[in-house]
């Protein structure tokens, strides 16, 4: 087990300088650069502001001191764009935001999402199952970008219960709107998938035999099924688990949270090199890490599977 | 709590408002409506600021925020005019190439520390400085000053700029150039001053709320990026007992929806309003729907470079589709924020610029389309063989609407096949920067309001100038304006000349369309540089 964690560790260097050098070279490819602006800046001025930034070094050279200064100093580099603050100060204070509401997100639609599925499965045909199917049908045509407008409109301009955005240091009534935004749609996902994997467990053989042998319904559910049940699930959970953490650029926009999501699209857009290759390289590392993670619950949930 | 505590609380309280805000709580001293207890504005901004720092600021907002938290020699008043800032009055030559300002002795950085010339030397200087590289620098050599222009190309030392403290309350400022409009562009930001010391000891950080010092009205308390920025009172300030809010809070909000709904419940006092909705949110909140002219244009440019479309070398081609395009629909039914109809390139509402007769302006629009279709087939252009191009513009609802109206008019009318094209911003930029385009919008709003920040755009070797237009007359006009006493005559000569030849079709003018709480007071809105102070606001109590 340690091995194979080591193993992957070890593969992951390699991929996640793979990512480095793609993006970087990507990024330089795209038309139009940091100081390209309506208001073109006089050649005098631009190459005063590319001198300071290195950006006047040939590319080769700057992928090399970029590597080099987050390998010894571990420094991200400049923002382009924000004069006062460095990749590493933008990721210090958009990460804690995005992983706070998105854990908040993939625990709601973890726990509703998952309760559903196995109470629909378990009342099969009955209208907790047709209420729970139809619940997570809706909530997966619910995508954020869908869900923002509908929940500023009813708790903020129609009720008045709740601030229609803003972060305020993570208080409750500011994540209330943003976490359900972003868990509806995995919820909904969540349910249907633990519902089906359920109906499929619930008729094997080895359920078959529990009941036989006059185990009661609850002891069945829980001691046996549930595990087996869980693991299609958990192959779902794990890229949720990173999307809820990056893809938030959308509950970013609407609540205004300061999260790193609208960092990173406002970042490509104005071409903040730094800004993006430092949040591609962290988003990169999460995506690998929580794959280990997924593998690793793989073999807790299914003791077939051993590393 | 027992009742000692709250009698000294309660006369502690009352002490610090007589003390501090005499003014809040009471009635306005000119108007003498009631004021609101609480002095609190908040607004909406589209993105995070870029800076505050006033020699890097680079963007609307930023610089929106830069003029409250430091005062530079000139303010505007709410028409526009100049008012005096940090400084009292100016004196210039003869030549119009040396000014001098005299600054007031009681004016105080937020720490205490007097303000004087050298604070504006040290600014100035920074602005231009290599090691800074500023975005702005381009402003100073737009100023004239003296060796700016080779300071900023790294050809002569930073202190050889023609800026002089002759003692704590004289700057003398030497041009290269005459300049008659210097004193206004002292309102911008990039010439406000800067704190030395502060910024020696804490670098480019000194901008953070917890070290910033400066010398406008306000002081910045909160900076949470993407999320809000707070600046308060500054008790330092020479005026601060005729400042009346307290406090002002910009929201940052990027989706304009939002903002507007969240405007509606009342987290608000003032936001945008999205294209096309002026007149519905007019109808049901008549007191706080208002619509004012800016100083910006929209426009399209016609690629006039070598590589170039042949057609659009006749200057009937182009006048063709000028004239066919009906303005009308577009600010009315498009726009519809009483945005004004454009048949000049600047804005009528341009200080000291007289619109001049064009003729295009007093037809009817079947009149121009008639002559249209004229122009168009004398050009040899008609349904046998038929005028194609591509109209590029950069992503957006808006622009892509006014985009299909006209390409639909010019179908319609003239049988012309415009294909619409958009594009990302920076490649939209670097596209239209390189020539790359056949028909480009466009659109440019005022750095200072006099014509030429508009019309510079049409000189021959302009940066701006991405459509090529060269012409000799225009540029020899243009060069003249910079050093006339009265340059009017020579803009409306200018825009005589550009409705003749029409390098441009110039399509509607911006207007100012905001969702504004009637409670705020005093709002600006002839300024059209929209250069607001937040010290010139009030909140009326309800």
């Amino acid at each position: 087990m340690l091995a194979y964690i080591v193993r992957r560790l070890l593969i992951a260097v390699p991929t996640i300088l793979l990512l480095i050098v793609a993006s970087f070279f990507l990024m330089h490819f795209a038309p139009g650069g940091p100081f390209t602006s309506e208001r073109p800046l006089p050649p005098a001025v631009l190459a005063n502001i590319e001198a300071r930034y290195g950006l006047d070094q040939p590319l080769w050279k700057q992928l090399w001191d970029y590597l080099y200064n987050i390998v010894v100093h571990f420094d991200f580099g400049p923002s382009f764009k924000f004069k006062d603050r460095d990749v590493n100060d933008i990721i210090a204070q958009g990460f804690p935001i995005s992983l706070t509401y998105g854990s908040l997100s993939f625990l709601v639609a973890t726990s509703v999402g998952v309760s559903l599925g196995i109470a629909a499965a378990i009342k099969h045909n009955s209208w907790i199952d047709y209420f729970a199917v139809g619940l997570g049908i809706a909530a997966q045509a619910l995508p954020n970008f869908i869900m923002g407008p509908i929940l500023i409109l009813t708790f903020t301009l129609w009720l008045g219960w709740l601030p229609g955005g803003g972060w305020n240091g993570g208080q409750w009534p500011y994540l209330i709107m943003p976490v359900i935004a972003l868990a509806t749609s995995y919820m909904g996902s969540i349910a249907r998938i633990t519902r089906s994997s359920m109906l499929e467990v619930l008729n094997s053989n080895f359920i078959r035999t529990a009941r036989a042998k006059g185990l009661p319904t609850r002891t069945v559910i829980w001691r046996h099924a549930l595990k087996p049940t869980l693991l299609p699930v958990v192959s779902y959970l794990g890229p949720v688990f990173v999307y809820v953490l990056t893809g938030s650029v959308f509950v970013d926009i609407y609540f205004s949270t300061g999260g790193l999501g609208q960092a990173y699209v406002g970042s490509a857009l104005s071409r903040d090199y730094a800004v993006l290759l430092g949040v591609t390289i962290l988003y990169g590392v999460l995506t690998v890490l929580v794959n280990l993670l997924t593998d690793l619950a793989y073999a807790w949930f299914d003791p077939k599977i051993r590393y | 709590m027992n009742k000692h505590i709250r009698t000294t609380l309660a006369g502690l309280l009352t002490s610090t408002m007589i003390t501090g805000a005499a003014l809040a709580a009471g009635t306005h001293p000119e108007t003498g409506e009631a004021l609101a207890d609480d002095q609190t504005f908040t607004y909406r901004i589209l993105d995070e600021h870029s800076s505050v720092d006033p020699q890097v600021v680079e963007d609307v907002s930023g610089a929106e925020i830069v003029r409250d938290l430091f005062e530079g020699l000139m303010n505007q008043d709410e028409d526009g005019n100049l008012v005096p800032g940090v400084a009292t009055e100016f004196t210039t030559n003869d030549t119009k190439d040396v000014y001098t300002f005299t600054l007031r002795d009681d004016a105080k950085w937020s720490n205490g520390d007097p303000v004087t010339a050298g604070d504006f030397v040290f600014a100035w200087k920074r602005a231009v400085d290599p090691a800074l590289s500023s975005p702005y620098a381009w402003f100073m050599e737009l100023m004239s000053i003296e060796n700016a222009a080779e300071i900023i190309a790294g050809d002569k030392p930073v202190d050889e700029l023609g800026v002089t403290a002759i003692d704590d309350h004289t700057l003398e400022v030497k041009l290269s150039a005459p300049l008659p409009y210097f004193a206004q562009m002292t309102t911008h930001s990039t010439t406000f001053p800067a704190p030395q010391k502060v910024i020696e000891e804490f670098g480019d950080a000194w901008t953070k709320p917890e070290n910033i010092v400066s010398n406008g009205a306000y002081v910045l308390t909160e900076h949470l990026p993407q999320e809000r920025s707070v600046r308060e009172r500054n008790e330092m300030y020479w005026d601060n007992d005729n400042t009346i809010v307290d406090k002002v809070v910009a929201l940052v909000i990027n989706d304009e929806n939002v903002a507007l709904t969240r405007y509606l419940a009342g987290e608000l006092d003032r936001t945008e309003v999205p294209a096309g909705q002026f007149p519905r949110l007019q109808k049901e909140h008549p007191e706080e729907a208002i619509s004012f002219p800016r100083l910006c244009n929209y426009y399209y440019t016609f690629n006039l470079s070598d590589g170039g479309p042949e057609a659009f070398k006749d200057p009937n081609v182009r006048q063709a589709l000028s004239l066919a395009v009906d303005r009308k629909i577009i600010t009315e039914n498009i726009m519809a924020g009483g945005q004004p109809q454009a048949y000049t390139f600047a804005p009528e509402a341009t200080a000291g610029f007289t619109v001049p007769e064009v003729e295009m302006a007093s037809m009817s629009q079947q009149e121009r389309d008639e002559l249209a279709k004229e122009l168009l087939a004398a050009a040899g252009y008609g349904p046998d063989n038929p005028l194609s191009f591509e109209m590029v513009y950069n992503t957006s609802e808006a622009h892509k609407k006014v985009a299909v109206a006209l390409s639909q008019m010019w179908k319609q009318k003239l049988g012309v096949n415009a294909e619409l094209a958009n594009m990302e911003w920076k490649i939209f930029l670097e596209e239209r920067g390189n020539q790359n385009f056949d028909l480009a919008r466009g659109a440019w709003c005022g750095d200072y309001n006099e014509a030429s920040t508009f019309l510079d755009l049409l000189q021959s070797d302009s940066g701006y100038n991405d459509g090529k237009y060269n012409n000799a007359k225009v540029d020899e006009l243009l060069a003249q304006a910079k050093t006339s006493d009265d340059a009017a005559p020579l803009y409306t000569e200018v825009e005589r000349i550009i409705a003749q030849e029409t390098p441009v079709i110039p399509i509607y003018h911006y207007a100012g369309v905001y969702m504004m709480d009637s409670d705020v007071g005093n709002w600006p809105v002839n300024n059209v540089e929209q250069n607001w102070y937040s010290k010139n606001l009030y909140k009326i109590a309800e």
